[in-house]
């Protein structure tokens, strides 16, 4: 356990950094599993709630952004301070930005012109679900200051690459079928990319994890790497 | 990484009976700054005394250990205190100039160490040491009025002046700022990156950014012991004792 700082109301402000961290990670999680909800049940007032809720998570990341100023400007903080600081204002970055993908999901499924096919519907919410998980494992990680999950969440990544490139064949190979699926499966595969994109936030959030724990960069190479070439074949 | 200027080993220190400092080993590299920090009281004075020897003149004070410059034993028998003392100079946290004119408080070190005797000389040494110390633009027109009459800030340069006025190789700085305001604090950090060039400095501060601004190496010191010495960078980035991250975070209780 850390120590107290020995002014009270330098731990406090690092401990609202730390539950405004969280709270915005908790509603980053419901915007997800939300937005992957309305996407299964094509429920388009659902999904005009979801993009309604973004602004939450906006004026979460302003609040830390403020906050973290203040630190800096006031103490100084130093060492291991220092890198709590810092990756509170990336990480929180990297928050917004999943929200903003997740609240892109329920602006396709708002739109009730489009049609999305069935059977690629489901395995994109599976890989929506899996992405929730890591989402899950990298906050655990950072409740826990513990680098080993946050490695963990960092590693998970390979397997959306993976489920991204299998629905990136199945929906190519649904437009080559039936060319009126094409504006359909193109929504589709951009939600596809959106939850994608998550999972690569999620990375990031972990290496920050892992900065502050350890005060190293996570070098770290992912296993596999889409192959754009096999796809292209 | 430059060559070793100062070599401390196990450096013990008693004021009568009571140890000041145990066990200290410690290399400072020559034309760079080296920091020391730690909370009052856990010996960083006492450590910057041995490296010119001041301790010798607090009568209940003894020093074992081993202290070299150059790889010469400064405690050796046939040291000259008075020669070790012109060259490493010290600077302390009151500016302290003597109560005589600007000229004569740089004048004076020269005068008596037989370094200059004539006035051409004289006018020479005061000149050069007032611009090395940043301070011969605001005094030029004042020279021969008190060096009391100065800021606190022109009388800390004018200290800085006054060491190295007698040519020293070393300048030892015990919390030169702590009675200077920012902008004086500035100036004298901003002299210190001139003066590395070509002095090896060592200084005791308690502001910590002033340690991670200035120097390139930090000691930290606790209760006495040299708890932990590395890159300033890594001191206070991602030092690697736990004492030590307490301290500079403002943990310690
Ligand atoms: N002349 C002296 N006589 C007796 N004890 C002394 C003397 N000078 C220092 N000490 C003791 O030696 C210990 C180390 O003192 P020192 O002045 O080196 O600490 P310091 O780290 O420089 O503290 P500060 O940051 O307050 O200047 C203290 O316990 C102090 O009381
Ligand atoms: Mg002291």
């Amino acid at each position: 356990m850390m120590k107290d700082h020995i002014v009270s109301a330098y731990d406090a402000q690092l401990e609202l950094v730390n539950s405004n961290l969280i709270k915005m990670g908790g509603l980053v999680e419901d915007q997800l599993r939300n937005s992957l909800q309305s996407l299964s049940n094509k429920d388009t007032s659902f999904a005009e709630q979801i993009i309604f809720d973004d602004h939450k998570i906006n004026a979460l990341e302003k609040e830390i952004d403020a906050l973290t100023y203040k630190i800096i400007a006031m103490r100084q903080p130093l060492a291991n301070d220092l890198r709590v600081v810092l990756s509170a204002l990336s990480i929180s970055n990297d928050l917004e930005r999943m929200g903003d993908h997740a609240t892109n999901i329920a602006k396709r499924v708002a739109n009730v012109k489009i049609n999305l096919p069935d059977a690629p519907t489901i395995e994109i919410v599976k890989m929506g679900e899996d992405v929730q998980f890591m989402i899950k494992q990298v906050l655990d990680s950072f409740v826990k200051k513990s680098d080993k999950l946050a490695i963990k969440a960092w590693d998970s990544d390979v397997n959306i690459d993976d489920s991204y490139l299998n629905i990136y064949r199945e929906l190519l190979e649904t437009m080559a079928g039936n060319p009126d699926t094409i504006t359909g499966c193109s929504h589709l595969l951009s939600i596809a990319k959106n939850i994608e994109r998550i999972g690569d936030y999620v990375q990031n959030i972990a290496e920050d994890i892992h900065f502050i724990v350890t005060g190293q960069a996570l070098e770290r190479k992912s296993e596999k790497r889409i192959n754009w070439e096999e796809i292209n074949q | 990484m430059n060559k070793i200027k100062i070599s401390a080993k196990n450096i013990d220190v008693f004021y009568g009976d009571k140890q000041a400092l145990f066990d200290v080993s410690m290399d400072m590299y020559e034309k760079e700054v080296t920091a020391l920090i730690g909370p009052s009281g856990c010996g960083k004075s006492t450590f910057l005394r041995c490296i010119n020897r001041m301790n010798d003149v607090i009568d209940i004070c003894s020093v074992k250990g081993n202290v070299s410059i150059d790889g010469h034993d400064i405690y050796d028998k046939s040291i000259r205190v008075e020669s070790l003392r012109e060259s490493v100079g010290m600077v302390f946290q009151k500016p302290n100039p003597f109560p005589k004119s600007i000229y004569e408080n740089i004048a004076y070190g020269p005068r008596i160490h037989g370094i200059a005797n004539s006035k051409t000389d004289l006018d020479e040494i005061v000149e050069t040491s007032l611009q090395k110390a940043a301070l011969f633009d605001e005094v030029k027109d004042r020279l021969h009025q008190p060096g009391t009459g100065l800021s606190g800030g022109q009388q800390q340069r004018l200290c800085i002046a006054r060491a190295i006025s007698v040519n020293p190789e070393i300048i030892l700085m015990d919390e030169p700022c702590s009675a200077l305001d920012p902008i004086a604090t500035a100036k004298i950090e901003d002299l210190m990156s001139e003066l590395k060039k070509e002095f090896t400095i060592i200084i005791v501060t308690h502001s910590m950014q002033q340690a991670a601004r200035v120097s390139k190496n930090t000691g930290f010191f606790h209760l006495g012991k040299l708890i932990e010495v590395d890159s300033t960078d890594t001191i206070f980035s991602n030092p690697g004792n736990q004492k030590t991250q307490d301290y500079i975070t403002g943990r310690f209780g």
